[in-house]
């Protein structure tokens, strides 16, 4: 106030137009408690609106045609992957306890076709800690020391060469089999690989080569995948001295049995590379099914919410929906089927969009309410998946490299007569074909259709623009209310000292009158960046607890806890110095630390849509709201009204909810029942969110942690 | 690519002769660098704040404005040169800025502690690295001429017929030409001995115009269009080649329109004007890197007092973390996730080019009215003031 008066004497004339832009900026930070409850409302409202604004996919690459040539596939190609089948299948290959009997059975299938086949072996990769790993690219694996030649997988490559190709591109088929066990689902599902790879070393427009990868899932199907691609991607050139997989006296002995079993020309010891991948497909087939008709599942989802091209999902649903009859899939949160709550507000919507339509014809952007029900329960699970940040299948492996990749899934009506597996084998066929043939057509990289967007069912998506509304909506309060809590704290320290002192002079009152004012906030902005110090410590702590062995997952919880705890108090101690606790009786201090707190929450979120747009999303349900309601509650007692009641009870209840752990056994309690919960489960949830890079991992431990600490410290703020 | 341009320079003329190329990126010598700017830094800023104090014991202020709760700048600066993420990065990333850097923080060193020679080989080797620390010659004029920051040389005239004794010990000096004088002819000297060394070591690679047209040429045409934390990449890469050289000369002219302006108005506080000429140069210069950031952001700390009222502190400081943590992560989205585009990262930069300019238009404008509050105090109210 003081300067507004000095301006006004020095330039003595009135005050100039304030620009229509400042002018809405002012009225949005003083009406920031309406805006921010209209917009956190819209904001979630917009999330439910999701299923209904989601738009039908098509097809937006040119060059794909999908289904315009007709399938080649006969039952010729059939018969003969009906043949590996029953091959594989036969008790006498499953004699070797390493399961090499049947790899050298696929071998020698491929080689019969003349394709070029070679092993790769691998070790199994244990869990590491690198959370920091989604951002940097892939590096080729660590040697490690403890190789042992017990534990080894060994996936069989068979290539193909283009007869048309520059051999410069390359389309990559992967089945899982695990030797030891395979079920009857695997063997079906190289049998439809074998069909369609028999017939593609037959044809004449293939430009780009095939690679089918038979993956060793003994040690799991991700890493036999991704051992594999490292080794194609990164290669590694290991020192003599480091145990390899080549040594170990068992896999030799493969060579050898190769070598002389089999006409040789084409089969190598050394590892076969083609070209780049345009894409890959993870063929599985499921055992057990208990659908009356014959459905294929689609899995996505790879490390951090990362999502494959549109365009290949929707040729993939094209043909199979309209070529083979295959009824597609996308994953379900099963549990949200059911809840009634939802079907409600679905026929909410439906009554709504009646309602639209009868006064204007053209709205028609209703759906009816089981079909949003379904929709709704498909978005959550995309929004779950991606969230977490764990790849739902071998693909994940493939988009680390820029790869795009799905995993199809076939489950067939279940019955054992040979008409019913020759139909699977001929459509599963059919529809590999189809989709290789539209990928072979590709000039480019898939770049067409979209990479960031969400599933209501495999023929509706929302895309980027729409669902970034709703998570605009839902943070735009945070820089207002950041910046209408400053402008507070700032101007009320001012009128004290208007009042105390004549305006013009720089008071002998006030003791920090020159140093600090306008730079007030960096004594809080100290205080969060030390809690967001803390809470990077707390992040790197896991690293050091896993080393201990033979640590319970309780245990090292109840570790982490401590140590994060002792940290906390440890940093308060050093870092807090005395000058800070001088200066932090100033009134309204909590206010300061509020508005940086949301000030960093704000760039936090940010920032994680832009990496991982669920993770994002799930967060700001649960900090917008702690934040924007953080309140000292003695401010709240003192008050003694209806409403600083309310407030009250939400801050205690929020405070409680948004405890990372808290809010994880209560996501878990609502989709598994409360019934099994165990305080170690947080800390192997942790675990696997570490192990598969997710950056989800730093989200909790750098954004939300500290986020949440601060707001807890604001409620119990002595002012 | 700046780096390369200044690793050509450096190859060029003092490194060939002081110690070989291949050990700079090996040695320790980009971190000593950092501390000897640093120091130099906190130097300047002591003088600065010296000189600060004196002018307000020459207007009778000293006891309105509580001399005591001064802050130390020369040392607020050092520390935030040496703990700016952004000096670090630039340290660890093996950049060759903070060579740059220290060139013009030397230059600056020397002209407010009257070493003539000393401001006139920053000052040469400075544009001989970067080409645009040349404009920095008004600074070191105005610094030479007048002596260090002080306020308008009108008040000084006012408080004085006020008290109508006219104590010419307590005025200001006038502007001398002999300390500039002295600095021409020892920057005169200083160039002849570099290109003198250029030529001597270029004799076989075509002498000093091919080295002209690949260091300052390269700077001046924008001939890379790698990405970079700037906008000029993306601008020139859009940009129709006929009418590339237009707009060449309009993005250069930029800065220097805006030289004149600034130094009429800033003519007293020559140190803040460099330090703004610094902030353009680096908003606006075609190879921009962080390091150029952590320059005028360490020499934002010498006006800690003066800029204690600047509006949009916290705003600046949220957008400049907000952007760092942001450019990155676009670029990591557009180049290796392959999920991005050009404009993702892009968009950074624009945020980044506009936090700039709202630091520099701030700040310019916070020192002005610093300025207006003096003048209030001696004039205004004398009487308030002094109650």
């Amino acid at each position: 106030m003081a300067e507004t008066k000095e301006k006004s004497l020095s330039d003595e004339k009135p005050k100039p137009r304030v620009r229509p832009i400042v002018r809405l900026g002012i009225f949005l930070i003083s009406h920031s408690f309406h805006v921010s409850v209209v917009c956190c409302t819209a904001g979630v409202l917009a999330l439910f609106l999701l299923p209904v604004l989601a738009k039908n996919t098509y097809i937006s690459e040119n060059a794909l045609m999908p289904g315009s040539a007709s399938p080649m596939l006969s039952n010729q190609h059939v018969s003969d992957g009906n043949r590996l089948v029953k091959d594989l299948t036969n008790p006498n290959s499953k004699s070797s306890e390493t399961g090499i009997e049947s790899h050298k059975i696929i071998a020698q299938y491929m080689l019969d076709l003349g394709a070029e086949v070679s092993f790769h072996k691998f070790h199994p990769q244990m869990n590491q800690f690198h959370p920091l790993h989604f951002f940097s690219s892939p590096d080729s694996g660590k040697i490690q020391e403890n190789y042992s030649c017990s534990s080894y997988g060994i996936n069989t490559v068979g290539i193909i060469r283009a007869p048309h190709g520059d051999g410069k591109e390359a389309i990559v088929l992967v089945t899982p089999y695990n030797a030891l066990k395979s079920g009857f689902g695997e063997a079906l599902s190289l049998g439809i690989a074998y069909s369609v790879f028999s017939l593609l070393t037959q044809v004449t427009w293939l430009a780009k080569d095939i690679i089918w990868l038979v993956a060793d899932s003994q040690y799991g199907e991700y890493a036999a995948v991704a051992a594999w691609l490292r080794e194609y991607q990164t290669p590694k050139f290991s020192s003599l001295s480091t145990p390899n997989a080549e040594m170990c006296p068992d896999v030799n002995n493969l060579f050898e049995l190769k070598g002389h079993s089999i006409s040789g020309s084409k089969f190598s010891n050394s590892f076969r590379r083609a070209g780049t991948m345009a894409s890959a497909l993870v063929l599985k087939v499921r055992d057990q099914n208990e659908q009356f008709e014959d459905t294929i599942s689609i899995y996505a989802e790879a490390s951090n919410g990362q999502m494959p091209n549109l365009d290949l999902i929707n040729v993939v649903n094209y043909l199979a929906v309209h070529r083979q009859g295959l009824r597609v899939n996308v994953e379900k949160l099963w549990s949200l089927l059911n809840s009634s709550w939802l079907k409600s507000l679905g026929e909410i919507f439906e009554s709504l969009a009646k309602v639209a339509k009868s006064l204007y014809p053209k709205w028609k952007f209703g759906i009816p309410a089981t079909e949003y029900v379904e929709g709704t329960a498909t978005l959550a699970s995309s929004l779950y998946y991606q969230a977490l940040g764990v790849p739902t299948g071998p693909h994940g492996a493939f988009r680390d490299y820029q790869v795009d990749a799905i995993t199809l899934e076939i489950s067939p009506k279940f019955s054992l007569d040979k008409v019913w597996r020759n139909d699977i084998l001929l459509r599963g066929g059919r529809l590999i074909e189809g989709v290789i043939r539209s990928v072979n057509n590709l000039l480019e990289k898939f770049h067409q259709s979209f990479f960031l967007y969400l599933l209501t069912s495999p023929s509706k998506f929302v895309s980027v623009g729409v669902y970034m509304i709703a998570f605009a909506l839902l943070i735009a309060p945070l820089p207002m209310v950041a910046a209408s809590l400053y402008v507070d704290a700032n101007s009320s320290s001012n009128c004290s000292k208007g009042d105390s002192s004549t305006p013009s002079a720089i008071t002998d009152t006030d003791e920090h009158s020159i140093a600090i004012r306008s730079w007030r906030w960096l004594n809080s902005a100290k205080l969060v960046f030390i809690v967001h110090l803390w809470g990077a410590i707390v992040s790197l702590l896991p690293y050091f607890i896993s080393q201990i062995p033979d640590c319970s997952p309780t245990t090292s919880f109840m570790i982490w806890v401590l140590l994060s705890i002792l940290s906390l108090l440890t940093l308060n101690s050093v870092l807090a110095s005395p000058l800070a606790c001088a200066k932090a009786t100033q009134e309204k201090e909590w206010a300061l630390v509020k508005s940086v707190t949301i000030s960093s929450v704000f760039i936090g979120l940010g920032l994680m849509s832009v990496i991982n747009f669920a993770t994002a999303e799930i967060g700001a349900l649960l900090m917008v709201p702690m934040c924007l309601l953080a309140q000292p509650l003695k401010l709240d007692v003192r008050a003694g009204t209806l409403r600083s009641f309310c407030r009250m009870i939400c801050n205690l209840v929020l405070g409680h909810i948004a405890f990372p752990p808290a809010a994880f056994f209560l996501l878990k309690g609502m989709l598994d029942g409360f019934g099994n919960a165990n305080v170690g489960d947080f800390w192997m949830w942790v675990e696997s969110l570490w192990a598969w890079n997710s950056a989800t991992y730093l989200f909790i431990g750098m954004v939300q942690l500290p986020c949440w600490v601060l707001c807890i410290s604001i409620l119990f703020h002595t002012c | 690519m700046q780096d390369l341009c200044t690793m050509v320079h450096l190859c060029y003329c003092l490194f060939l002769v002081l110690s070989p190329l291949i050990e700079l990126k090996d040695s320790q010598i980009i971190f000593c660098t950092d501390v000897v700017s640093a120091m130099l830094i906190r130097a300047t800023g002591q003088n600065l704040r010296l000189a600060y104090l004196r002018s307000l014991e020459s207007l009778d202020l000293v006891k309105q404005i509580e001399v005591s709760e001064f802050l130390f700048s020369g040392d607020i600066a050092a520390l935030i040169y040496l703990c700016n993420p952004f000096t670090i990065v630039a340290c660890v990333g093996l950049s060759t800025s903070p060579i740059e850097n220290m060139a013009v923080i030397l230059c600056l060193y020397g002209a407010c502690s009257r070493l003539i020679p000393l401001a006139a080989f920053g000052w040469v080797i400075a544009t001989h690295l970067s080409l645009y620390p040349a404009i920095l010659i008004i600074p070191v004029i105005f610094l030479l001429g007048c002596g260090p920051d002080s306020p308008p040389r009108k008040l000084f005239l006012q408080r004085h017929q006020q008290k109508e004794v006219l104590n010419q010990s307590k005025l200001p000096p006038r502007f001398s030409w002999g300390p500039v004088i002295h600095f021409a002819f020892w920057a005169f000297l200083w160039s002849v001995y570099v290109l003198v060394l250029c030529g001597i070591s270029l004799k076989q690679f075509g002498g000093l115009w091919e080295m002209f047209k690949s260091t300052y040429g390269f700077i001046l045409t924008v001939e890379d269009l790698s990405p970079n934390i700037g906008v000029l990449w993306y601008f020139f890469a859009e940009v129709f080649e006929f009418f590339r050289n237009f707009f060449l000369i309009v993005f250069h002219v930029n800065i220097l329109f805006m030289i004149l302006p600034l130094a009429i108005r800033l003519r007293h506080r020559p140190c803040y004007l460099a330090f703004v000429y610094v902030a353009i140069c680096s908003m606006l210069k075609s190879y921009p890197s962080v390091g150029d950031s952590a320059l005028y952001l360490g020499l934002l700390g010498w006006f800690v007092n003066e800029l204690a009222d600047m509006q949009f502190s916290l705003f600046l400081f949220c957008g400049y973390v907000g952007v760092s943590l942001l450019s990155p992560v676009m670029h990591n989205l557009w180049i290796w996730r392959g999920t991005g585009n050009a404009n993702f990262y892009f968009a950074t930069a624009m945020v980044y080019a506009c936090l700039q300019i709202v630091l520099v238009v701030e700040g310019v404008s916070a020192m002005l009215n610093h300025d207006r509050k003096l003048r209030n105090l001696i004039t205004g109210k004398p009487q308030d003031a002094k109650s």
